[in-house]
């Protein structure tokens, strides 16, 4: 007698969505597979801090290269990339409830990106590539690590391919009425820019493999810097959009903040498509091989339409909560709507800490170190890497974070182990990271180089005095490092812990707070059914310039007013080093 | 809310050419790839083509 097979869709009993188990298998296993990357790149990260805090020191200088390189790799590719097809399985199935397009074919992507990153860490580990994350020629790795790049990246082509065809699947079977909802819209961007990344990928590591074997003489160098920032840059645009795209689905799952405008939100995914790759051209600013118009249309024209759609994303994203709240009946002040939101739901509080310190510290500080007159004093410093820490580690990995708090009972269908700390988590992880990413971009104004392993450059026939004040900086950097790495390792033992040994759920009861189980699940924010007339009243004429979103309103006063200033102190600053006439 | 997809009466409503645009997955991603390939890889490919030599002093 044979057990009876199991039916190939179940129902979210939170959501109702129509849940394909194939996909969901897919969705699990991708996601298991970033919270290891992550596991790795979260010790890599600890003692690389340790060294670069000088009074520390830990790794001798070949490690401390070594890490390095397994730390870019883990942490920028593998658990970032492996979330996103995570992402891509969730949006095109469960948010279209659409059966997704060749599951077994998404295995065997998913057997070749593990491969590929197998084949990575072990050539990093045994000290067979160390070229940093950048592996710039002549610096030459083993085959097998350019190979492992590659079947990384044509098992994630392969998973962006078959959310396309789940699309087409989706549409073709009628399983949702209208546009495709927003969130799946912003996944479908990341999907698009992942096509962009990927190809510059095959361009730049397919010769790069050749020549590792010796089947080709050399590879050009510069061409090389422009087709591999067209990658390295770009991949962390696939974050950007797939991070808000978990904005949009939080803020709804959380607070029912609400879409203010479809056209707005989708227009500015449009401008991330078309523009935000270019981004890749701030690398190069100091490289003598372009010339100052490719540069100044691809960092400022063309860079500047992607930094008004991640503005627009952050006015839209508070704004629909905002109102979300207000009509919900959270109406009181300015801010009352955010005093009682749901501050203890880890969901909403990574949520809000992604928006915050993504917008004020990485918008902030990318678009002023993106401008080339700024970027001669910025650049090889650690205002780079701390830069770039907010937007891909407070921004992108802490929304993945909130993601997975509700990912663990809707998809995983486990409760949130560990659930006090898990609502402690968010907070300590951001805060690390603040303290990290401060410390490295004051000490890199100061001129901390990035990347080096001394920079007290003992042993060398010169000598580099930094200002004392670069002793607190990398302490505050350091304490800070150990931090987050806790916040990042506390994750990694919630989301363990949930998914091997957690408890079963599969019914939500409304209005009953369970133990592991995010507030917005058991107490889903639901509009009252005269909402309609409520924001009607809001959008009257009468409220004048602050409208419907009068708290939003002024934090996004506030933003540009530090953003005005910051720019304005840069340029201030560069008049100091860089006197005309 | 938006009416279920077996409704026969949710698709007489002509799109607006700009949601159709939008909805188009595939023009997008050929307008992603040509805005990168011309403005990013294209023009800085041309730029170290045609970069001169560089003369031994």
């Amino acid at each position: 007698m044979t057990a009876p097979a199991l039916h190939p869709f179940r129902t979210c009993p939170a959501t109702g969505h129509r849940i394909d188990r194939q996909a969901e298998r897919l969705v699990r296993v991708n996601a298991v597979a970033a919270v290891v990357a992550l596991l790795v790149g979260a010790i890599a990260a600890l003692l690389l801090v340790l060294t670069r805090w000088q009074a520390v020191h830990l790794l001798p200088a070949v490690w401390y290269y070594r890490i390095l390189g397994v730390h870019g790799m883990n942490m920028l590719i593998f658990f970032i990339i492996f979330f996103e097809m995570a992402v891509l399985w969730f949006a095109g199935t469960v948010l279209l409830d659409s059966r997704p397009a060749a599951p077994r074919y998404g295995w065997f992507n998913f057997a070749l990106m593990v491969s590929g990153a197998l084949l990575v860490e072990s050539m990093q580990w045994s000290g067979r590539a160390d070229v940093l994350f950048t592996s710039y020629p002549p610096l030459k790795a083993h085959p097998l690590f350019y190979l492992g790049v590659i079947l990384f990246a044509v098992g994630a082509l392969g998973v962006v391919g078959q959310f396309f065809a789940t699309l087409v699947i989706a549409k073709r079977e009628k399983t949702y009425a209208g546009s495709m909802p927003l969130v799946v819209y912003g996944a479908m961007t990341a999907a698009i820019i992942a096509v962009i990344t990927l190809v510059h990928g095959a361009a730049v590591y397919i010769p790069t493999f050749l020549w590792s074997l010796g089947l080709i003489p050399a590879v050009d160098p510069e061409v090389y810097r422009l087709l591999w920032w067209a990658l390295g840059h770009s991949s962390q645009q696939i974050n950007v959009a797939a991070m808000v795209a978990i904005w949009y689905m939080l803020g709804a799952l959380t607070v029912g903040a609400v879409v203010l405008n479809e056209k707005v939100s989708r227009s500015a995914f449009v401008l991330y498509i078309l523009f935000i790759s270019m981004a890749s051209a701030h690398h190069l600013l100091v490289d003598p091989g372009f010339g100052p118009a490719w540069k100044i249309v691809n960092t400022s024209y063309f860079m500047y339409m992607a930094v008004l759609a991640s503005m627009v994303h952050g006015f839209t994203v508070p704004a629909g909560m905002e109102l979300g709240m207000r009509l919900r009946g959270y109406t009181d002040g300015l801010f009352g709507w955010l005093r009682r939101a749901p501050w203890g739901d880890p969901g909403f509080s990574a949520l809000v800490l992604s928006v915050v310190v993504f917008g004020f510290f990485g918008g902030i500080t990318g678009v002023t170190i993106g401008t080339e007159q700024i970027n001669i004093t910025v650049h090889n410093t650690l205002r780079v890497p701390g830069h770039f820490h907010a937007t891909v580690v407070s921004g992108t990995a802490m929304s993945f974070m909130g993601a997975t708090y509700y990912l663990l009972p809707l998809v995983f269908q486990r409760k949130v182990a560990f659930w006090k700390l898990a609502k402690v988590q968010p907070y300590l992880f951001s805060l690390g990271m603040l303290m990290v990413e401060m410390g490295m971009t004051f000490a890199g104004s100061f001129g901390v180089p990035r990347r080096h392993w001394d920079i007290s450059f003992s042993q060398a026939p010169f000598d580099v005095a930094f200002s004392p004040a670069v002793d607190l900086f990398l302490a505050v950097m350091g304490i800070g490092g150990i931090l987050a790495v806790t916040g990042a390792l506390s994750f990694i033992a919630i989301a363990v812990k949930s998914v091997f040994f957690g408890e079963t759920v599969t019914e939500f009861t409304r209005g009953v707070a369970m133990e592991g189980v995010p507030q917005g699940l058991t107490h889903p924010p639901v509009h009252p059914k005269n909402a309609d007339e409520l924001n009607e009243a809001m959008h009257a004429p009468a409220r004048g310039i602050a409208g419907a979103t009068p708290g939003t309103l002024v934090l996004v006063a506030v933003f540009l007013v530090a953003f005005m200033l910051y720019y304005f102190t840069n340029w201030k600053l560069l008049t100091f080093l860089w006197k005309i006439g | 809310m938006a009416p279920p997809p077996d409704d026969p009466g949710a698709t007489t409503e002509k799109i607006p050419l700009g949601q159709r645009l939008f909805d188009n997955v595939f023009l997008l991603l050929g307008l992603g790839l040509l805005v990168m390939f011309v403005a990013f890889t294209g023009w800085g490919m041309w730029e170290i083509l045609s970069m001169p030599k560089a003369t031994l002093p």
